[in-house]
């Protein structure tokens, strides 16, 4: 067996403190951040300043069981932060930090939304973020009790060794089926869904997803993921940590200005493994020059897993073609599916083996049936996800959760040993979709050959670049466009060939008729849009009562989608 | 100051008629500009401006203004 699987720990703590003792030179995390000279965390060093913050984290009253949600952008101090909180038996939740475009409303609604919801007790963020929070939090009735600023905290200075013993001792009472993480999707008003994770769960991931990556010993991890983000946190953090490997970090805001810093570090630490959502194949293939490339060696690097939105067999060619001649082997590319509730992985393409692909008719998938293409066909390359990864099951059901054959389409439920608590204090949404034990995710997919294909999702969630949009979210900020009629807005995700991903567009009633002004309402619509830190790419404006309504009498996203892309109504004004 | 060509560049990029911009403008005050499309934005200026910038130039532009300047030194102005 390999070694990196040996530990029999019972929580996070206990397997991050063993990696100490047995590799305690070893980096753990090498902090990166464009052009400075990278900071390196070694396992023996992160744990000793994770134990200062779990004393300095406790005195400020932090008691076990305890949500603390960390809002911190990319900082050297947010790992052992967050390790700290972890050992003192509190519960950490990463929090996306606000994008200046977000309206500091809207950041407040989120929060307090998420609060009331799971229950954060303590935010734990950056002094900047004071005169958006401190309100909230001395808000009549707010269930948060405090904001804290760690990085303002002295943990350079030694800790009193009976406080440290005294948290030592609690940590060890901590069981395995206790929960460890809270982690939220997305959304601001109030739809962000939290999902409990136990130390069970994620060691059992630990294990499986890290067998099913063939991790060893001489892998490292390059990732700019956010760690707000389960792909992120669990992939190329917990994974990594909790094997005793190293985990190179790279400031996801850095990465997307400059694309280059990914195939730097892969290049520069010799990385083995790299975790990215589809566009940012496209991303990496098509918008980085030539010049730039040189001296870039992508040799080392065996594995680069897809997953977080639909896998595009375009985005794959590009990149696989554009990085051959920097010593990319085309088999280090795979897939994953998988989501928050079963941790993160639930199936995964083989490593170093070709990525199954089938070409199929669009029409009869349209319909449910996965029906090769013939020559008369529309063809749609449908990309494999691969095989359920250790510990886990899936299956295609139908509307009434029964098994359909393969090759048909139904909706993908799933069982595994890392699945999640249920959703926090939300015990009627889990009922939803947790029944005997499975999981009925609301994805689309056929299964074939013992591999699954995700085509599509029952919800009508829209991925942008790897993060989930309710569309709920945006029609409820345009909605309240001056000279929209309210009430009469749709939201949906439109594809977007050359970023590799999907975009968002809203369809609107207005009784307006002039350019002049549809110019400027579509202006008002964007900037809405902005309030939310939401990018609109494509507005539609269409006259009062045009919007199919659906069978609840709001208006359909799906039929009025397929309105607006396939038809040439000349009532509709687009751009 | 920000030039009338460079302007017009971004605003065709992000398929806007018009948008008050000054040098202190930043990409988050402008409707379109996200982290997503930053990347489209300083590729259609190198296009247009026929130069091409390095990354650890684009990460330290911290607004419309530095863009203007970054264009200038490229153009020898």
């Amino acid at each position: 067996m390999n070694d990196i699987y040996a530990d029999k720990s019972k929580t996070l703590w206990e397997r991050w403190q063993n990696n100490a003792k047995r590799n305690p030179d070893r980096d753990a995390i090498v902090h990166w951040v464009a052009g400075e000279e990278p900071f390196r965390w070694t396992y023996k060093n992160l744990t000793e300043t994770a134990k200062k913050f779990s004393v300095r984290i406790a005195e400020a009253g932090v008691k076990p069981g305890d949500v603390c949600a960390i809002i911190i952008r990319h900082n050297s101090f947010f790992y052992p932060l967050y390790l700290g909180i972890s050992r003192a038996a509190a519960l950490p939740a990463v929090l996306a930090f606000p994008n200046p475009r977000l309206h500091p409303d809207k950041f407040r609604q989120g929060l307090e939304g998420m609060a009331q919801r799971s229950g954060l007790d303590y935010i734990l963020t950056e002094k900047e973020l004071e005169p958006m929070i401190r309100p909230l939090v001395e808000k009549p009735g707010s269930t948060i009790k405090a904001v804290f600023f760690p990085l303002e905290w002295d943990v350079t200075s030694e800790i009193d060794p009976k406080k440290d013993a005294e948290i030592e001792q609690i940590s060890k009472s901590v069981k395995e089926t206790e929960p460890m993480l809270l982690q939220h999707s997305s959304g601001t008003t109030g739809l962000q869904k939290p999902v409990v994770l136990s130390h069970r769960a994620i060691l059992n991931h630990v294990t499986n997803l890290g067998e099913a990556f063939k991790l060893t010993e001489n892998d490292k991890v390059a990732t700019w993921l956010p760690l707000y983000h389960d792909f992120g946190l669990i992939a190329c953090f917990h994974i990594p940590l909790s094997c005793g490997i190293t985990t190179v970090q790279i400031d996801p805001f850095q990465w997307v200005l400059a694309p280059i810093l990914l195939l730097e570090v892969i290049s520069k630490e010799k990385a083995t493994v790299t975790c990215l959502p589809n566009f940012a194949y496209n991303v990496l293939a098509e918008k980085i020059d030539d010049e730039e490339l040189e001296g870039i060696s992508l040799e080392s690097l065996r594995l680069t897993v897809n997953a977080a939105e639909p896998i595009r067999h375009d985005s794959h060619e590009k990149f696989a073609e554009r990085f051959k001649k920097y010593g990319l082997n085309p088999l280090a590319l795979s897939g994953m599916y998988g989501m928050a509730e079963v941790t993160l992985g639930l199936t995964l393409t083989e490593p170093g083996k070709p990525i199954s692909e089938l070409q199929v008719d669009r029409n009869e998938l349209s319909h449910g049936v996965m029906k090769p293409a013939d020559k008369n066909s529309i063809v749609r390359v449908c990309v494999s996800s691969g095989k359920p990864i250790g510990g886990c099951e899936a299956r295609i059901v139908d509307e009434h959760r029964k098994d359909v054959p393969d090759g048909l389409v139904g909706e993908v439920a799933v069982k595994s040993v890392s699945m999640f608590d249920g959703y926090r204090n939300y015990p009627e949404k889990t009922a939803e979709v947790v029944e005997n034990g499975w999981y009925y995710s609301g994805d689309y997919g056929f299964k074939w050959k013992d591999e699954f294909y995700i085509i599509g999702r029952k919800k009508d969630i829209i991925i942008v670049a790897g993060k989930n949009i309710y569309p709920e979210d945006i029609e409820d900020v345009v909605n309240q466009v001056q000279d929209v009629d309210a009430g009469r807005v749709i939201a949906f995700g439109e594809e977007d060939p050359n970023m590799g991903t999907e975009q968002i567009s809203v369809v609107a009633e207005t009784k307006l008729t002039t350019e002049e002004d549809k110019k400027r309402i579509r202006l008002d619509i964007l900037k809405a849009g902005m309030s939310i830190d939401m990018n609109i790419h494509k507005v539609y404006l269409v006259p009062p009562r045009w919007l199919i309504k659906s069978s609840s009498g709001k208006p359909s996203r799906k039929a009025n989608k397929e309105r607006l892309t396939e038809g040439t109504d000349p009532q509709v004004w687009s751009r | 100051m920000i030039s009338v060509e460079l302007k017009k560049v971004i605003l065709k990029e992000l398929n806007l008629d018009d948008f008050d911009m000054t040098d202190e403008t930043i990409a988050p005050q402008v409707p379109g500009w996200d982290s997503l499309n930053h990347v489209n934005i300083i590729l259609a200026v190198e296009h247009h401006f026929k130069v091409k910038f390095k990354s650890y130039e684009v990460l330290r532009l911290k607004n419309v203004g530095d863009l203007q300047k970054l264009v200038d030194s490229k153009l020898g102005k």
